[in-house]
Parts: structure tokens; sequence; C-alpha cells
């Protein structure tokens, strides 16, 4: 398929600019567009060689949220991997499904993996039934798919995490058992996920090769993969005792740092999963806005919160050299992208029109798109 | 425990088969993660009148509702899907009710694995051998957080909480819930609401 052109609505919505929280709002400082790659709708902005370009589907991964990227480029630039989500029938979120009529077992959706190429434009299906990927720094691309294609009402969705070595190789089984797994991001040669239980407990997890998997922080959320690989910064809120932060070693889940939230400025309340590890600094979503900690051979230290009014951000992102963090939050239109300038906490807000139409029975949606495995170029 | 119901509720405690005509549902009224409100609900068709008992309850630790893991219940109708008395998943475990996923406000992300618990264990005891935090024991408020459930407390031999979880069992069972226990898509609903 080849790419479309892109949209003059589109264009008009990517450049509605206004500031956000108590920062002034200085038109002449809000940049033309969000930094990074992101997608409104199904046009995903920011791909090297490339100002914008139209996907087959959003990039959505509903049974993932945003445990892990909707979508990612692969390490060599030439293919965008992202989730996509095929209604089957509608599913209106005010009314019960017995209300709709939904039984158990009918079926109500088809998530899928597809791949963008570049260069050509293809946009292709990888994977039916499957969700959540991963790009590891040679090609290999991990993902989640169901032991059956659909999901159905009342049917947890479990099945097996496969890793392909190419895109064109054949899958090969890693998950020792069925279950619900998310992925995330490899780190070196061993990938990481989520192993999710009832009421969405998560245990971060750790794929050594086909067959063997190991619990590398139980009830916690992913925040980054260190940029060497060797280390994740993992989280706990309130749910689980008191809220901390830890750094451990992926090799033997060894704890070497850990923080206690409840001993820092308390506007940061609680750190979620999803966020982003470049040299020693990780930025985090907080119940506040964001949060920025150094991270030492055995500590953790907050350096600094930003307070950002609104909706809570997620997936923060570090961006222009760590200069700026790039973030989105959910609203009822949509997703609104943040730019933050790091030293001076002032945010820029990216938002969609509220007249703005959506695509497939979507929202007009905005989100950033990246690859969290490490070590690895971004680009 | 707080208990809001209409006068008539003593009338109707008093009739021994009162449970057999009656129709109930939950609801969740969000109020802060830790202190909400989870009432069951029922008449007695065709009268219109209405009754309730209330119960403190919290549900996620955030109030995005479309946060994974974190955010409290999103609002809307749901369908009960089956009520357990001795359930033993490796999260959740007692007396649970197990409801429908539900896309959130967002209309994209979906929440899944929600349920109506405390902590116990299977057979409805307690756990409580560690300094700060049980999985299936009843500590302290901090209990009420959740990752998406709704969560109700109960006594446990390190907390005088109240038996807020029995009384809603005991209340569901006997106004209008079913007296079946396993999986089931029954009439049952629960409404949340802000």
């Amino acid at each position: 398929m080849a790419p479309k052109p892109l949209l003059l609505s589109t264009v008009a919505l990517a450049l509605i600019a206004a500031a956000c929280g108590s920062a002034p709002e200085t038109a002449e400082r809000s940049a033309a567009r969000p930094r990074g790659i992101y997608a409104v709708g199904e046009h995903v902005f920011g791909l090297d060689g490339k100002p914008a370009v139209e996907l087959a589907a959003a990039p959505v991964a509903p049974l993932a949220g945003w445990l892990t990227p909707a979508g990612a480029p692969s390490p060599d630039g030439r293919y965008l991997a992202y989730n996509a989500w095929k209604e089957l029938r509608r599913d209106d979120p005010a009314l019960s499904w017995d209300d709709q009529g939904i039984e158990p077992g009918d079926p109500l959706a088809t998530p899928s993996i597809r791949l963008y190429e570049l260069a050509s434009g293809n946009d292709a299906v990888l994977q039916d039934g499957a969700f959540s990927l991963a790009w590891r720094a040679d090609g290999a691309l991990a993902y989640f798919k169901g032991a059956e294609r659909d999901y159905r009402a009342g049917v947890p969705y479990v099945g097996d995490v496969f890793v392909r070595p190419g895109p064109d190789a054949p899958p090969e089984r890693w998950s020792p058992e069925r279950g619900r797994y998310v992925v995330v991001g490899w780190a070196g040669r061993t990938l990481i996920g989520y192993r999710e239980r009832e009421g969405e407990a998560l245990d971060v997890v750790a794929f050594d090769e086909p067959g063997r998997m190991r619990i590398l922080a139980p009830d916690a959320g992913l925040v980054a993969i260190s940029p060497d690989g060797r280390r994740v910064f993992v989280e706990q809120g309130p749910a689980q005792g008191r809220p901390n932060l830890r750094v451990l070693e992926i090799a033997n889940a060894a704890v070497v740092a850990r923080l206690d939230l409840t001993r820092v400025d308390p506007g940061v309340g609680t750190v979620n999963y999803a966020g982003d590890w470049r040299g020693d600094r990780v930025v985090a979503s907080s119940a506040s806005g964001l949060a920025l900690f150094r991270v030492s051979s055995r500590a953790i230290r907050l350096e600094r919160a930003i307070r950002v009014q609104g909706p809570g951000l997620s997936e923060p992102r570090f961006a222009d050299a760590g200069r700026h963090v790039v973030a989105w939050a959910s609203s009822r239109h949509g997703g609104v992208l943040v730019d933050c300038e790091e030293t001076t906490a002032d945010c820029d807000r990216f938002r969609p029109l509220t007249d703005a139409a959506g695509v497939h029975g979507f929202p007009v949606w905005r989100r950033n798109l990246y690859n969290p495995s490490r070590p690895l170029q971004e680009g | 425990m707080r208990i809001v119901a209409l006068a008539a509720v003593l009338a109707a405690l008093a009739c021994a088969d009162a449970g057999q005509a009656a129709n109930g549902w939950w609801t969740f009224k969000r109020q802060t993660n830790i202190d909400s409100t989870l009432s069951w609900k029922w008449t007695y068709p065709p009268s219109a009148a209405e009754y309730s008992r209330s119960w403190r309850a919290g549900s996620g630790s955030s109030p995005s509702e479309c946060r994974p893991a974190e955010g409290w219940l999103p609002a809307g109708w749901y369908s009960q899907w089956g009520h357990w008395n001795q359930y033993d998943g490796s999260a959740v475990r007692g007396r649970v009710w197990w409801l429908q996923d539900k896309y959130c406000r967002d209309g994209v992300t979906r929440r899944t694995e929600l349920f109506i618990h405390s902590e116990e264990t299977a057979s409805n005891g307690q756990n409580c051998t560690s300094a700060y935090d049980d999985p299936f024991c009843w500590e302290r408020a901090a209990d009420y957080y959740s990752l998406g459930c709704i969560k109700l407390a109960r006594p446990s031999p390190v907390a005088d909480f109240p038996n807020d979880l029995g009384n809603a069992h005991t209340t569901y069972h006997n106004y209008g819930g079913k007296s079946d226990h396993g999986a089931s898509s029954d009439a049952y609903e629960l409404y949340v609401f802000d």
C-alpha cells in the first residue's frame, strides 16, 4: 500500500498548541509540533525521513493500555510495528454487557500486530490475535499471541509469548505456559514484560530463552530499562504497601537501590509505570505530573518534580538530548500531547480540536510511539 | 461500617422470605480511592420502593479510570458474571464477585480482570505474617487501595475493621442476589458513578 498524503485537517490538529498548567502562554516558545514519534489517529509523525504517514489502522492496544507502547520503530528504522484493534461488535461503555445482549463467549474484537515498512509504505498484518510487541537490537520481534484469535466476552485472553528472529522468520514460543502476558521491551537478550493476574495484578517478568521465565518483581510496574540493558527501574503503588521505587539487576533480580516515596516531596505521591531512562536520569509520570530521578550505583534520588495540571500524564519520554520531556494525557476528546522543558518546567500542550472526528470509532487519539528496549539507538 | 438505609429496611429485614422476591443490584459511588461507597440496592417488584445498605469501599490508587492496574473502576453499568465464596486465585481469593471488562472513558482502553473482593484467604480466613502488608490480610486503611477492583474491609487478627465483606455478602444473598455460586451471566448489575 502506498503512503497517502497527509490530510490538511491533521496538520491543523498537530499545530494546535496551548500553554499547560501554570506556564505562561508564550506562543513564540511553542514548538511547531511535539518532539519524538507520535500518532494522531492513524497518522504517525516524526518517523525518520517521513513528515507523516497514514497507517491502515490507528495504533492502539486496548488490552494493554499503556503498559506497553502502542507502536515501536524497528532499531534499523525500516519498520514501524504497531498494535491494531478491530471491533467485531459495538460495545457501549455506558451499558452493561447484559443490556447490550452480549453473552459469555461472544467475540467482541480481534487484536493484531501490524508492520508498516517505511520505504515501500506496505502495511500488513504480521500476526492476528496478538498484542504488545518489542524489537530487539538485532531486529528480532517479540509479541504476545492469544490462544484464540478473538477477544471474547467473559473469557480471559490467555496465550503465549513468541519471538521471531526477523519479521519474516517463523515464531518460537518463549513462555513456559499459557497465561496473560504483556510484552514491553528487551534488555539485551532478555525479554521484559508482565504477567497479569486477577484484579489486574502485575508481575514484572523476564524471559531469558524459550521456555524460561523468571519473576523479577512481583506486584510491580516497569518504569524503564537501563541504557545498558542490565537493570530495571520498577515502581510499587499504595495497593502493595508503602509506595516505593527500586532498581533491580536483571540477571538475578537483586535490589541495588531503593527509594521510599513517602520520604520525598509529597507532591510526587506515587510514580507510574512506562517512563524513560537516559544516562543516569529517569523520568516517570507521578500523581502531580512528572518526576525526575538520578540513579547511581546504589541509590535513587528525586531530582525534580514538575507539576502539570490536568489529567495524569502517561509514557513520558526524554527528548531533545534530555532537555525536554514529552508525554501524553487521556481526555474525553482523545489523547493530548504535552511537551515540557525540563529546566523551566514550562509545558506546551497539543490537543485535538474539540469537534474533531476520530477514526474507526475511536476518538482523536494522540500518543507517543517509542522503543523501550535497551541497549538501542532510537531514531 | 456506614449504613445508609431507608426506614423501610427494618420492615424488610423482618420478613423471613424477603429475599425470594427481591430484585437487587450494586452501586459504587466514587469519592476517593480509599473512601468510596459500595451499596447493595433492592426492590420488591412491582413496588418501586427502593432499599439499600452501604459500606465504605476502595478502588484503584488513582482517579484516572483509564490507567490499567492503577485507576479506579471506570464509570458505567457492569454485568456481574460470577460469584464465589471460596475463590482460589493467585491475587484475589475468598468471597468475590466477578465483573465484566469495561472500556474506560477514552473509549479505547479496556479494563479487565475486575472483581469486588477483600483481602482474605480462599477459606475466608486471614494470613497475617509479615511486618507490613500481606496480600490476604486486612491490616490497615491502605488496604482499601487496589489495582482497580472494588475492595471491602473485614476483621483480622491484627486490625479491628468492620466486617463489611461479610455483611455485603449476607445482604447480597438475603435481598435479591442469586443463591448460586460460580461463573454465571445473571441480571445482577453494578452501576459506577461519581
